[in-house]
């Protein structure tokens, strides 16, 4: 394996060492460039009291090319699609080398929090949400208990 | 651990400078029972009079003239080497048998507080430690420096008085080490190390330079020389000659007499013995390799950590995780501390779930705790707290027989240990159970770590001064393997990359996180290279060459890029 770029080491270590409150990123133990990211619903969200996994990998252009990030849980969201794809600028055409794995958690954080359906990735859910907000946040709820809670053993 | 290791810096005053002639009588006293005045005057009448004659008659506190007889009353006695030899090994044997009696050695230790509270005194007490603690004391040399540390900081002058009594020279070293082959006179150079070797330690700077005269340099090389020949000279002798030295060295105009020497040559010899099976010889040699990979550096000779093999070795002693003091080996694997403080060690591999297990082989026999701890377990070296010493952490601790959890201990059924012993540590997350085996023979399986935490359990280990151990996370096979359970080796299971298996010397590593830190102007983007561009028309900066020809517009404000600039080097 190729040495890891002192830019992924330095962000891995600030990650480890201040980690962002509500996420939580950790890499894994044969790829150094995949990381498992659990992330919690904010608070005064319909995925309040979830734990969202995802997964985050370092292209072998990092920085020069945006991370790739997926959700692995399961959301009712109109800017993340069936497959945990992501709709948001930033890991497109607006990733810039000087954002970081931590600014685009937060982003990622911060979308839970104000879904966009004007940019929707979900046109079904998307949908729902314009016409009929009420419906769409019961239903994120619902299903943020059925795939987003962890069991109480 | 625990609390009767505290050093108690604070609280130590220094020795009143007396310059007044006059005042000559600091001579420490001790109180006795009266009745007993007259046995102990006449017991000790005969020493005084062949040694040093100091003893003066028995000084009588005013009582009542018609006492009676089992009615004790209370005087003031000059107090005799005798005696204070005595107390010296009796404070040595608590310190020895038990770790809960904390009160006992606390006072005990005053009383030699107040006892070198003056020039005289404080003479006497380092002498006495000099001639009373025997070789075979597993917790000898580490007891001299507790001793010290417990009493009042001397003056130059009781220092450089202290040192002229021993009247140290090459022939002395002869005499001390090799004319008398009897066990005490061994004791006595070895403690003149220890006690010497402290002393500078604690005394670094000015002081430690004036104690360092030519007599004494030559008393401590002196046992070198023949043993390299002939292997006449006590192994002892030996490492506690390297051991004073080390200490001496960490004052730098010491350092520099000490190399020119002939001691720099001697070590590259002594360091052949870094894998001797004779545990005496391999801690001279770890010590000798030790002092030429970190104090006294030699041209042309290879770091100890550019040579050696760590091909199979996946998990060692985290040399990021440690206490400042204790000494690693460039495998990862051995490790030893000098230090008055108790050093502390975490391994690089964590675990969650499983069975797991590894083995230390004990090289010396005093006081180490080995055991399991978490991150969250504290290392308060100089406290005197270690693994085992929180909720966070056991440990197993074969010189006193103890089990620590919590920094409480109970006693296990185990022999102390002796050097060559394996001990064996199992840890069984799903059962929730810590077995300590030694040599294969399994104690009682322990469960209380599992109160305070679930997961994330390291090997560790605490040191006092002067222990060494080896680990065996797995690279080579068990000696004992458990054979009730299966189990899983560190080795087996974690990966380091060629980095972190480097265990730098001190000085190596000071020197990478200065070029580190001279690297502060790094890219932005890489980290790696300078950050010497200036984007035009927007200004930003923070970029180096290399990713400032990759991007076509700023990363920072994204307005594209339609030149490159170099910026002005800064004019320091």
């Amino acid at each position: 394996m190729a040495a890891l770029p002192r830019r992924i080491i330095k962000e891995t270590q600030r990650l480890v060492s201040e980690p962002v409150p509500g996420i939580q990123a950790i890499p894994d133990d044969n790829n150094l460039r995949l990381f498992h990211v659990v992330i919690d619903g904010p608070k005064d969200s319909p995925f309040e009291n979830g734990a969202f996994k995802l997964e985050l990998f370092l292209p072998a252009e990092y920085p020069m090319a945006a991370p790739k990030v997926r959700f692995l849980t399961k959301i009712y969201h109109p800017n993340i699609d069936k497959l945990g794809r992501i709709c948001l600028d930033i890991l497109k055409d607006k990733w810039s080398p000087a954002l970081q794995m931590r600014t685009v958690l937060l982003s990622i954080q911060a979308l839970l929090s104000a879904p966009n359906p004007d940019d929707p990735l979900e046109n079904e859910v998307a949908e729902k949400w314009k016409e009929a907000e009420a419906v769409a946040i019961k239903t994120a709820k619902e299903w943020t208990r059925k795939y987003a809670v962890p069991d109480c053993k | 651990m625990g609390n009767c290791y505290k050093k108690q810096k604070t609280s130590v005053r220094s020795i009143p400078d007396r310059r007044n002639p006059e005042d000559q009588d600091d001579m420490p006293y001790m109180l006795i029972m009266n009745n007993n005045t007259a046995a102990s005057a006449a017991a000790t009448a005969n020493t005084s009079s062949q040694s040093t004659g100091w003893w003066r008659p028995v000084l009588r506190q005013r009582h009542s003239r018609n006492q009676t007889n089992d009615q004790p009353t209370w005087s003031f006695c000059k107090l005799t080497e005798d005696e204070l030899d005595k107390h010296v090994l009796e404070t040595l044997h608590i310190l020895q048998s038990s770790a809960e009696n904390d009160t006992t050695l606390i006072l005990r230790m005053r009383m030699f507080r107040f006892w070198a509270n003056g020039e005289t005194g404080w003479n006497m007490v380092l002498s006495s430690l000099v001639r009373a603690i025997p070789l075979e004391d597993v917790l000898g040399p580490s007891a001299i420096t507790l001793f010290i540390d417990h009493c009042p900081l001397p003056t130059k002058q009781a220092v450089l008085k202290f040192i002229s009594n021993l009247q140290l020279s090459h022939s002395k070293a002869e005499e001390d080490i090799f004319q008398c082959k009897s066990q005490s006179k061994s004791a006595r150079h070895r403690n003149i190390c220890a006690v010497l070797g402290h002393l500078a330690e604690s005394l670094a700077g000015p002081l430690s330079i004036a104690m360092l005269t030519d007599d004494a340099l030559e008393y401590f090389i002196a046992g070198l020389d023949k043993t390299i020949n002939n292997c006449q000279v006590p192994i002892v002798d030996i490492l506690y000659s390297l051991i004073s030295l080390e200490k001496f060295a960490q004052t730098g105009d010491n350092k520099t007499r000490i190399k020119q020497t002939k001691f720099v040559e001697k070590l590259m010899i002594l360091e052949n013995w870094r894998d001797s099976n004779d545990y005496k010889k391999r801690q001279v040699g770890f010590s000798a390799q030790w002092l030429l990979d970190n104090i006294f550096v030699v041209e042309g000779r290879k770091f100890t950590y550019e040579k050696v093999a760590l091909d199979n070795i996946n998990a060692m002693l985290n040399c990021n995780d440690v206490s400042e003091y204790l000494k690693i080996s460039a495998d990862g694997l051995e490790a030893r501390s000098d230090a008055a403080s108790f050093e502390s060690v975490r391994c690089t591999f964590s675990v969650d779930s499983g069975v797991w297990y590894y083995e230390v082989t004990i090289i010396t026999p005093g006081v180490m705790q080995i055991g399991w701890a978490t991150k969250r377990s504290k290392f308060f070296n100089h406290d005197g707290y270690g693994i085992g010493d929180d909720e966070f952490s056991c440990a197993y601790d074969g010189c006193r027989q103890l089990y620590w959890y919590q920094a409480q201990s109970h006693r296990h059924r185990h022999p102390a240990w002796k050097e060559g012993d394996v001990l064996g540590l199992l840890l069984d997350v799903p059962n929730s159970e810590v077995i300590f085996y030694l040599n294969g023979d399994a104690l009682p399986p322990e469960r209380a770590l599992f109160n305070c935490a679930r997961s994330g359990f390291f090997a560790a280990a605490s040191f006092m001064s002067h222990q060494q151990c080896v680990f065996n996370f797995g690279a080579e096979p068990f000696k004992f393997p458990p054979k009730n359970r299966e189990f899983n080796s560190f080795n087996d299971h974690a990966q380091l990359t060629d980095e972190e298996k480097l265990v730098l010397p001190k000085h190596k590593k000071l020197q990478m996180i200065r070029q580190s830190s001279m690297k502060e102007n790094s890219c932005d983007l890489c980290c790696d290279l300078e950050a010497n561009i200036i984007l035009q028309p927007c200004g930003h900066g923070g970029i180096c060459h290399k990713c400032a020809e990759i991007i076509d517009s700023c990363p920072l404000c994204r307005s594209p890029i339609e030149e490159r600039t170099v910026a002005e080097a800064e004019k320091s």
